[in-house]
């Protein structure tokens, strides 16, 4: 796969750190099993409505994870569960949100679709298309007018790159040299339509960046490590005043688009070649070539699903929300009343 | 004072000074013949409607002068000075009040000149506020003059009404009460009043023509033989002809909707839903009229349960506000105390109500195909009465024929679900 | 007490807001070195300085988005679109995410921001620059909308909707940029969720907003003088929050409500407003509710068909001589 990647301070493989990677690979873990975990209590009926799930493509989600500092700023998609929790947000409140009971991260008022921790840095998963860009764009002027050294971190998928809000953010970006990050997960399919059928350049989000003037950048989305040095490049460039980047992350979903979704518009083999560059199976490879014991993978394992059957039956044992909330929280003072 | 040109009917706008039977200068007593009035369907004589001298006259013979215009003016003999022109409305309304009987005797038709100027006509729709404050001081919109849009009352004019019957109250005491031996003076009651007022209103304004059908209810009857004991007892009241009449008489509503209507100016509003007035007797101390609202949608045995229930408030002064507004038709059941026949008056702002009396049995004439024979059916008659204004004889008589034709071969035992 | 016009009492609003609290910030287009294409921002940018004052791309879906974004990240951002007509090209961010974003994560996250916008008709821009759009605003939960009609008002209630932790779209009348009026010395904080009775009268209770409140009070100083009638004059200022309790409390005493509308007939403000009243007051109603809106049409160029579409003094006299008695 391609990995273009700007030379620059860019520490090479060898330079990130054991602890990293086993951070790198933990993060996987609970993204995955916990993803895994929503898929069967979506089957089972306690998850109700729709789900994305990003199966496939916990990488991205677990290298940012890793390389943001906690007052960095997350802004994702819909399907968001992996970005969510990758910022540290507890599994009891995805879980439970996803299954609308008051334990949620947004006490049911949300759903799966708006997952949000601010006290994580999670600033939102966002249903409309293209919508998140700008208002990452406003946090990141935010930081840039209070001087501090935050950075707002987007991801958005490879449809997004043909919504005007998509052009919009950039430019506004570029313009102003805000401190964001724009991270395209290009899964190969906008909803259920292949990428290529309905954009006019091959990588819809690295062959655009020159539009705005930044410099093309394409990673293997399935390589933790390639996306977390990626990352942790575009966001020292933020930091230290170097404007905003957009990165092009090439990667694949197990699943449909959304739960309703069997995919069956995927072309033959399709699925089975990029089934056999899971991600985790790939880490878990490379730790294991670079000395990590199977006791330990597999203890870490053991762990992180522990950790999800927890969360799991915490999240199953909460009530469900009052119909009280119904008015409440449209305002600051927790109320809805438009008169008196 | 002014002498005016006097109401002379309800479609009359002027008439025709056809001949003074006094001239200037002559001396004219209150009541006697002053002048005569012609207009397209009649000649009429105006009584002078005070003593005195005539003054003046304005409108010479052969000329036509509006309603309200003023003909010719009488010096009043007595100190009183000549009133302002304003009050010659009121004052002329004494005038054709007496015409009318002068007339009468004269017996001239129809066109009889009218009463009073009607202050307002109930007929006329009433806004909520009017409405509510009418309800809250139990007021009869007929007394309240308005001076809105077209007549309309205003609730400015309610709250004057309201101030000055206050004024009118506190003055009554004042009034001389001659007690002359054997007799005894009984102030009317608060529904006696409006009763009063309401029905005076209604003959004087409403051209009243009455006609009457004989049903012949037999299977009503067997129906209430068959089902009667068991209604009774599990409902705890008796199966009465009136929820069967009342059935009927929403059914046939359905099909003559003119009659389930209300005068309007130029229009007539017909009602969407039917709303049966029951009148509803309080033990010979007055009148009330609850009604059933949307009837037509109502099965028999809910009708009958509701008229029950209507009644029984009604004579334990439990009725809402709500009872006893939005009728569009009235059934006034006399039948309890045997009477024949009963041309009852309209209830205003409706255009018809029905009368039902007494049900007995009585010999009737069967046509069968081997020839007539008598038989012994119990029989009773209905009569309606109509606003003329409103619709004709032919369709009011087609009502009837459609009521009774209901009345006699309707299913009554599966009406009753019995 | 200063005399300033409707234009300036904004410029004095915002550097009011901004000299108090360092989080205000302001962006728009053309606002910061043209000083707006209304002229109603001008010497902002000098005050305040480039970094505070920002002029943008036209793209109102960025401009509302970042304002979104500063606005959950510790500043207090006042945007500017240009022509309430264009709150439709970034709508989503306005209603989808804006409004929501609060309720969806149960109060987590925090909006403090206002977008203020020229808004209305009568300066022969055409259909796609002379709407009123408040009552979209109205029509979505989540948003709060002020519509001020004098020059107080603006400063006063510009202040109030930047110190509001919630998002206030604040539309002026850009018809009446030029209007003067006394605006009070000093420091100027009005509150949203209040309307003003201007005049009071005893047959009819006329309840108008913005250009339609002056128009309002004309047309009762003619149905007075010349007819007679006697109405009170209602200026709503604020439709979210609604100040019904003003509004009912004078149609009780006169029995009758008229709504003056610059919006197009269909779901304007004052058809809300006439559900309430109809709910609440109908036993206190001596007539039915009368609506003076402009038509039911986008709105025509040309200033004699413009000045005949929108609810003219002339207009508003002759249909409360008509209908109210």
């Amino acid at each position: 796969m391609d990995t273009k990647v700007k030379r620059g301070k860019v520490p090479p493989a060898r330079d990130i750190g054991r602890e990293t990677r086993l951070e790198l690979y933990r993060l996987q873990l609970e993204l995955r099993y916990c993803e895994k975990r929503a898929y069967d209590l979506f089957l089972q009926n306690l998850i109700k409505g729709t789900s994305h799930l990003s199966l496939g493509q916990e990488a991205i989600a677990a290298a940012f994870g890793v390389a943001m500092k906690p007052a960095d700023w997350t802004f994702c998609t819909y399907r968001g569960h992996a970005h969510t929790l990758a910022r540290g947000a507890s599994m009891t409140g995805v879980l439970g949100e996803l299954m609308g009971r008051q334990c949620g991260l947004l006490g049911g008022k949300g759903g799966s679709m708006h997952l949000t921790d601010v006290t994580k840095g999670a600033m939102g998963s966002y249903a409309i298309i293209g919508a998140h860009l700008p208002v990452a764009a406003g946090a990141a002027w935010s930081a840039q007018y209070r001087g501090t050294d935050q950075v707002a971190v987007c991801f958005f998928g490879d449809g997004t790159t043909n919504i005007g809000a998509f052009h919009e953010a950039l430019n506004f970006a570029a313009v102003w040299k805000l401190p964001v990050v724009y991270v395209c997960e290009n899964n190969l399919y906008m909803e259920y339509t292949p990428i290529g059928q309905v954009t006019a350049v091959e990588h819809p989000a690295a062959d655009r960046a020159s539009a705005y003037g930044l410099p093309s950048i394409n990673v293997d989305g399935n390589d933790a490590d390639e996306v977390y040095k990626v990352a942790v490049e575009a966001m020292d460039k933020a930091r230290a005043g170097g404007g905003p980047s957009l990165i092009e992350a090439k990667t694949y979903r197990h699943s449909g688009h959304s739960r309703a979704d069997p995919a069956k518009y995927r072309p033959e083999g399709e699925l089975d070649r990029w089934l056999k560059r899971d991600p985790l199976a790939l880490y878990r490879e490379r730790l294991l070539g670079l000395g990590t014991v199977e006791a330990t993978l597999k203890e870490m394992e053991a762990e992180a699903m522990r950790k999800v059957d927890e969360a799991t039956a915490t999240a199953k044992a909460s009530p469900v929300p009052s119909v009280d909330d119904i008015e409440k929280n449209v305002w600051a003072d927790g109320g809805a009343a438009w008169r008196n | 004072m002014d002498v005016i040109m006097p109401q002379l009917g309800e479609t009359v706008a002027e008439g025709v000074v056809t001949k003074w039977h006094k001239k200037v200068g002559d001396a004219v007593k209150a009541d006697e013949t002053l002048f005569d009035v012609e207009t397209d369907k009649v000649s009429t004589e105006i009584p002078a409607p005070a003593t005195g001298v005539i003054a003046e006259i304005i409108v010479q013979e052969g000329i036509t002068a509006k309603v309200g215009a003023r003909l010719a003016v009488i010096r009043e003999s007595g100190a009183k000075a000549a009133p302002e022109s304003r009050e010659g409305g009121t004052r002329a309304s004494a005038a054709p009040a007496v015409a009318k009987s002068k007339v009468a005797a004269s017996a001239v038709p129809a066109a009889a000149p009218r009463g009073f100027l009607p202050a307002a006509d109930p007929g006329q729709r009433l806004s909520p506020v009017v409405r509510r404050l009418v309800a809250e001081h139990q007021l009869n919109p007929a007394e309240i003059r308005g001076s809105g849009r077209d007549g309309r009352i205003t609730r400015e004019d309610v709250l004057s009404h309201i101030g000055r019957r206050g004024a009118g109250e506190a003055r009554t005491p004042e009034r001389p009460r001659h007690d002359v031996a054997g007799e005894t003076r009984k102030p009317l009651n608060a529904v006696r009043k409006r009763t009063r007022d309401h029905m005076a209103h209604s003959w004087t304004t409403t051209p009243h023509v009455v006609q009457a059908v004989e049903a012949d209810f037999s299977r009503v009857e067997q129906v209430r033989r068959s089902a009667g004991a068991a209604w009774k007892s599990r409902e705890g009241f008796a199966l009465t002809y009136l929820p069967f009449i009342a059935h009927a008489v929403a059914s046939a509503l359905g099909e003559f909707p003119l009659l389930n209507a209300s005068l309007d100016g130029d229009d007539l509003v017909l009602h969407r839903r039917i709303n049966l007035g029951i009148a509803v007797d309080l033990n010979f101390e007055g009148l009330m009229v609850p009604v059933v609202k949307d009837a037509s949608g109502k099965p028999l045995p809910e009708l009958a349960r509701t008229i029950n229930d209507l009644a029984q408030r009604a004579r334990s002064s439990k009725l809402r506000p709500d009872d006893v507004t939005g009728g569009t038709y009235t059934i006034s059941n006399n039948g309890a105390f045997g009477t024949l026949f009963t041309a009852s008056i309209i209830n205003p702002p409706q255009v018809a109500v029905l009368s039902t009396d007494a049900v007995r049995k009585k010999p009737v004439v069967l046509e069968g195909p081997e020839g007539d024979c008598v038989a012994i059916r119990p029989v009773g008659i209905l009569a309606q009465s109509f606003d003329h204004r409103a619709v004709d004889g032919a369709y009011a008589a087609a009502f009837l024929r459609e009521l009774k034709t209901i009345i006699e071969s309707r299913d009554w035992q599966q009406a009753l679900g019995a | 007490m200063a005399e300033l016009t409707y234009r300036d009492a904004v410029a004095a609003g915002i550097a009011q807001e901004m000299e108090r609290d360092e989080n205000v910030v302001f962006l728009g287009e053309d606002v910061a070195a043209a000083g707006g294409v209304f002229k109603a921002t001008v010497g902002l940018l000098e005050k305040f300085g480039p970094k505070r004052v920002r002029d943008c791309p036209i793209s109102e879906q960025a401009i509302v988005g970042a304002a979104m974004g500063a606005a959950m990240t510790g500043l207090r951002p006042i945007a500017e679109i240009m022509f309430s007509d264009f709150f439709a090209v970034c709508w989503d961010i306005v209603a989808n995410e804006i409004a929501k974003m609060r309720y969806m994560t149960n109060g987590q996250i925090q909006l403090p921001l206002v977008i203020r916008t020229a808004n209305g008709a009568g300066s022969r821009f055409g259909a796609q620059h002379s709407q009123s759009v408040e009552n979209w605003a109205m029509a979505v939960p989540g948003l709060k909308v002020v519509a001020p009609a004098f020059p107080a008002d603006v400063k006063g209630l510009l202040a109030a909707a930047v110190r509001d932790p919630d998002p206030v779209l604040f539309f002026e009348q850009k018809s009446l940029y030029p209007m003067k009026g006394e605006v009070p010395d000093g420091e100027c904080v009005d509150q949203l969720g209040k309307a003003k009775v201007l005049r009071q009268g005893s047959d009819c209770t006329i309840v108008a907003l913005a250009a339609m409140v002056h128009r309002s009070l004309a047309a009762a100083d003619m149905l007075e003088k010349e007819h007679g009638i006697s109405a009170t004059v209602i200026d709503v200022r604020s439709l979210v929050p609604l100040d019904t309790q003003t509004i009912l409390g004078e149609v009780v005493k006169t029995g009758r409500l008229v709504t003056v509308e610059e919006n197009p007939r269909l779901c304007g403000w004052g058809a809300e407003i006439a559900s309430i009243v109809a709910d609440e007051c109908f036993w206190d109603l001596d007539g039915p509710i009368v609506r003076i809106t402009t038509p039911h049409v986008p709105l025509p160029s040309a200033d004699l068909l413009e000045d005949n579409t929108i609810p003219s003094v002339e207009r508003i006299v002759r249909e409360v001589r008509e209908k109210i008695d």
